[in-house]
């Protein structure tokens, strides 16, 4: 190959090789012509081959362009996250589930105001007048389900919320103020090596155990966890290179902390917050199985605890609370894993 | 250059060598695409090489040129979301790019093995050093027991390593770096291949460690017949190990030659501006001619030749259609259509004459004044018996000790060290990053270090800043540039209103380079040269004096350090600032910088003018950094005596040593017989 490459070359610089060829014709032999070009198809036509030897024209700030179009983070999470279908189908599913939580009350004959005591109408099997049955003391069970999921939903989203941001706010100070870390680390030692039960039933003896205050000791004992995660990933970004130049700029630690540091740490919050939803459904159920919630109002939780009684004689009793704890689990599961995943600027482009 | 000089290396007699061989290995158009989230990336263009045994070919070129992924082909390697889509790699016979795995293990490691980057990764920290060499020998060259063993003391002894007996038995985490490279040419090595691979093998080392490391290489090359495939991206390394040179660039071999043709006779314009860009043939207060832009995005289309848009000597047929191979000399092709017989005649740029002319110690025309000769000189930072330590009690590590030295307005003070003696440390304390433990810092004769009331530290946070040595890094990704560079003005309420902060933030982009409507884009739409520039930018706008630029190219490609080192440059011109400029990179350090300390170890050891310095250094530590400065001019380079530098030569336990001005301004420290023999050595 080298030596006929080196023949094409010679046969060029022979001076009787008339250079004003057409070009077009020299290339009729690529093979010869460009032994390891390759061929493509031109836009030679335009330009006469004069001009095509010419200096062209130098723009340094065309040198100087990036080859990437606008992007906007927020908006590439949104696309990514409708790239995930069974997430976006449980979240349809679950708004239409709030939805109609207001939806159901309204529509059936009984509300739960109206739904009496009635021991002669007890366990009766779903049918026209009570759509979900009756439970064991002849109440309406539909307006009791559907009360309770919004009880539910409602407490889970107040303490996954209040745990998410108590504990993502200790959590960033903990991780980056170095002097709070010692205060911080056994504090957490201290509160977590006591199992939360005993706070919570020593909470409920002496304080009662109305809906408020269970909410709050709830957001009060769990913000350990995640307050420990983002600490840990604090930990990780602290002493990464823009954070010293931001240092070196003066800027408040304030500042460092929301600009700098917490929108690394989205995914892993938003992934926590929809697993804590859940997760404090679960936790109220625990409770009210030990007789530590509030159950004048109906909840999921307390729904669960009577049917465990019955389910095996009337199993409808524990299949409709049970259904929609399934829902909102599974919604908060696929969601939470693929919004952070959304969330992750490596997963765009 | 001297005649003797030219002598020392046989170019000719090498390539008629390769002349008349049949090639080892033959890769022909290959064409290798990765397919990433749905897009096509062609990261080799229909690249074509030829291998000849016993030698040594270099491929150099920069970050996502292709050249690892090429040389990936032969070993079959590739990451999995990679294929060769056309061409082939001959080799005995066989097409290289049919091969399945299990047909892998009989050419991998045996026939064609490879030495990669990092040693930190490369070896299992779980495992004796012993046996992981010992593996591939019992693998390759079927010994079993005290045979296997023996044979891999025997190998260990060969690649350099002291005591084999006793490091058989040590996990990688008791070796330093080099070491650990050793060791990874070792197992490499263990099974006597024909090819070896070397992808950027020194990258991640110091320089004296880098030289060592080469000259065993060499040794191993000469003393098993291999023939080496080198990639790297510094020109001084392919100098000093290649006998040929392929230059690689947007997945092309764009020119390939004989190593003294490529270097004293290029005639593709991105060799000439990448040697050009070399600080080393640079002169010094002039600009470097550095290369505009970045390499192209390979996830488009390429139409004509590459790097068109960058070249200040390209053709209006480069934007249209790719160039093909033209032969200079036998041995010797390039792939720019000004080699074309109907293109203008174009002359090599000078900095490229300026190559062969050079010797091994030049010397810079230092047209530079001279602000700390001067009488009425300023004293910006005084540093005064500095000491940084970590750690408390049994792991206290004393990074810094005792370090005195002075910058005076207006010049470069650099720090030159190997990674690991606190230089970097030095400078953050300087800027209070790093609480100092010991000793005390000076701005314009006011104490900065330990407590200091707000209003003076809110004015040494506007005089004071700091530029970082990772542009990834350094660089918030979550922020758009608008935030990042107008951080400090926010900090400080430096401006009026919201129109005049963006037009702030706009100026000081334009200052330094970029297209202000980049205000609005996020860090990783850009390169890395670029990135460097938005962090210098942040700095600029709180309008220092004074600047801690922190290893500020060495994480950038060669075409783009240039960029960086002039605007840094200009800027002094401009705004009068002063750096103190921390490097390893000594090449880069004698074109910056007006005055030069040596650290070794937390100390300064020694601290002159930058030319004093390089022509007369005394301490030995010096002496050995300098002797290992890698040279672009392949005669000289392989020409250079490597001194190493071994700490016991000092004895310190009853002459104690101190910091001593030797010459007005050349500072030694040593003891009192040693400063001794450095007089002697100076009126000499």
């Amino acid at each position: 190959m080298k030596k006929q490459l080196k023949k094409t070359v010679q046969e060029l610089e022979q001076p009787n090789v008339d250079l004003s060829v057409d070009y077009t014709a020299v290339d009729q032999e690529p093979q010869k012509q460009r032994p390891m070009g390759r061929e493509y198809p031109l836009a030679r036509n335009r330009m006469p081959e004069k001009q095509l030897f010419e200096f062209a024209e130098y723009k340094s700030m065309d040198a100087e362009r990036i080859s990437y179009s606008n992007y906007s983070y927020w908006k590439s999470v949104w696309q990514n996250f409708l790239k995930k279908k069974p997430a976006v189908i449980m979240s349809v599913i679950f708004i239409l589930l709030i939805i109609f939580t207001f939806i159901a009350p309204l529509i059936s004959k009984y509300t739960i105001e109206t739904a009496r005591i009635d021991y002669d109408k007890m366990f009766t099997s779903p049918n026209g007048e009570y759509w979900f049955g009756t439970d064991n003391m002849g109440r309406d069970y539909w307006c009791q389900v559907w009360h309770a999921t919004r009880t539910s939903i409602f407490l889970a989203v107040l303490v996954a919320a209040g745990e998410i941001i108590l504990g993502t706010i200790i959590g960033l100070l903990w991780g980056y103020v170095r002097s709070l870390d010692r205060f911080f680390t056994e504090l957490y030692n201290f509160i977590n090596n006591v199992p939360t039960i005993i706070y919570m039933t020593l909470i409920a003896l002496m304080v009662g155990k109305s809906f408020l205050v269970m909410a709050l000791a709830m957001i009060f004992f769990n913000w350990l966890s995640t307050a420990r995660n983002v600490r840990n990933l604090v930990l990780m970004y602290r002493d990464r290179e823009y954070n010293l130049a931001s240092r070196c700029l003066g800027t408040s630690i304030g500042r460092i902390l929301a600009k700098n540091i917490l929108p690394y740490l989205v995914s892993v919050i938003i992934l926590r917050l929809a697993l804590a939803i859940p997760g404090t459904i679960a936790y109220e159920t625990t409770l009210t199985y030990l007789g530590l919630m509030d159950v004048t109002r109906p909840s999921l939780g307390i729904l669960l605890r009577n049917a465990r009684t019955y389910f095996l004689d009337y199993p409808y009793l524990l299949i409709f609370p049970a259904g929609i704890v399934s829902i909102i689990t599974i919604t908060f599961y696929l969601v939470g894993n693929a919004f952070s995943d959304a969330c992750d600027p490596r997963n765009h482009v | 250059m001297s005649e003797a000089l030219r002598k020392t290396v046989d170019f000719e007699a090498r390539a008629r060598q390769v002349l008349s061989q049949v090639p080892l290995l033959s890769a022909k158009e290959v064409e290798v695409t990765f397919s990433l989230r749905g897009q096509k990336l062609t990261a080799i263009r229909r690249a074509s090489l030829d291998l000849y045994e016993g030698e040594t070919l270099a491929i150099v070129g920069e970050s996502g040129s292709g050249k690892s992924v090429f040389t990936k082909c032969f070993v079959g390697m590739l990451d999995k979301n990679g294929s060769i889509t056309h061409g082939s790699i001959e080799y005995e016979g066989q097409d290289l790019t049919q091969f399945r795995e299990q047909d892998w293990l009989r050419i991998r490691g045996r026939k064609i093995a490879m030495v990669t980057q990092d040693p930190m990764t490369s070896l299992n920290p779980l495992k004796t050093i012993g046996k992981q060499i010992q593996e591939s020998v019992e693998l390759h060259q079927g010994l079993r027991g005290l045979a296997a063993k023996k044979e891999t003391l025997r190998i260990l002894e060969a690649v350099g390593i002291p005591n084999p007996e006793v490091r058989y038995k040590q996990y990688p985490h008791e070796f330093s770096g080099g070491m650990r490279q050793r060791v990874v040419i070792a197992t490499a090595v263990a099974c006597k291949p024909q090819i070896l691979i070397c992808d950027e093998p020194t990258t991640a080392l110091d320089v004296t460690i880098q030289a060592q490391i080469l000259d065993l290489i060499r040794r191993l090359q000469r003393e098993q017949n291999m023939t080496i495939i080198y990639i790297t991206h510094d020109l001084g390394v392919v100098a000093n190990v290649a006998d040929r040179v392929a230059v690689m660039y947007a997945g092309q071999i764009i020119e390939i030659g004989m190593a003294n043709e490529v270097f004293f006779d290029p005639w593709h314009p991105y060799t000439w501006a990448l040697l050009s860009a070399l600080p080393q043939l640079g002169v010094k207060g002039e600009k470097l001619p550095a290369i505009d832009g970045t390499p192209p995005n390979l996830f488009n289309k390429i139409q004509g030749d590459a790097f068109a848009p960058r070249n200040r000597h390209a053709l209006n047929i480069d934007f249209l259609e790719e160039p093909p191979m033209y032969e200079v000399t036998a041995t010797h092709q390039v792939k720019a259509w000004l080699r074309d017989p109907r293109a203008p005649k174009v002359e090599q740029p000078k900095s490229i004459l300026r190559l062969s002319e050079q010797s091994q110690k030049s010397e810079i025309d230092t047209g530079a004044s001279h602000p700390h000769l001067d009488p009425n000189r300023e004293a910006l930072i005084e540093v005064k018996n500095m000491q940084v330590t970590f750690g408390t009690g049994r792991r206290k590590f004393i990074a810094v000790d005792d370090v005195n030295f002075t910058i005076y307005k207006g010049e470069t003070f650099s720090l030159v060290g190997e990674s690991g003696s606190g230089k970097t440390t030095i400078g953050r304390a300087i800027v209070r990053i790093n609480p100092i433990t010991g000793g005390e810092v000076l701005f314009r004769g006011e104490r900065i270090s330990g407590k200091i009331s707000r209003e003076l530290d809110t004015k040494v946070i506007r005089s004071m800043q700091m530029i970082f040595q990772d542009p990834m890094a350094s660089l918030n990704e979550r922020a758009k540039v608008d935030y990042i560079v107008s951080e400090g003005l926010i900090n400080f309420h430096m401006y009026k209103d919201e129109h005049d902060r963006q037009d702030k933030v706009q100026k000081a982009l334009q200052e330094v380079g970029l297209l202000p409507e980049f205000s609005s884009r996020f860090p990783h739409e850009f390169s890395g040269g670029q990135r460097q520039r938005i962090g210098i930018a942040r700095s600029l706008i709180m309008q220092p004096e004074f600047i801690v630029a922190d290893e500020p190219i060495s994480a950038l490609d060669v075409s783009i350090r240039a960029q960086v080192l002039n605007l840094l440059n200009d800027l002094k011109k401009s705004r009068s600032l002063t750096y103190l400029f921390i490097a390893h990179d000594l090449s880069v350090v004698r074109f910056i910088s007006d005055r030069i300390a040596v650290i070794h170890k937390g100390r300064i050891v020694e601290l002159a003018e930058s030319e004093e310095l390089f022509l007369h250094p005394l301490h030995p530590y010096t002496k050995a950094l300098l002797s290992a400065v890698p040279n672009p001019n392949p005669y000289v380079e392989r020409a250079k005596s490597l001194l190493v530098y071994d700490p016991t030569v000092h004895d310190y336990r009853v002459d104690k040593p101190v910091w001593e001005e030797i010459l007005p301004g050349h500072f030694v420290y040593g003891n009192a017989r040693e400063l001794d023999g450095y007089r002697r050595e100076v009126e000499l």
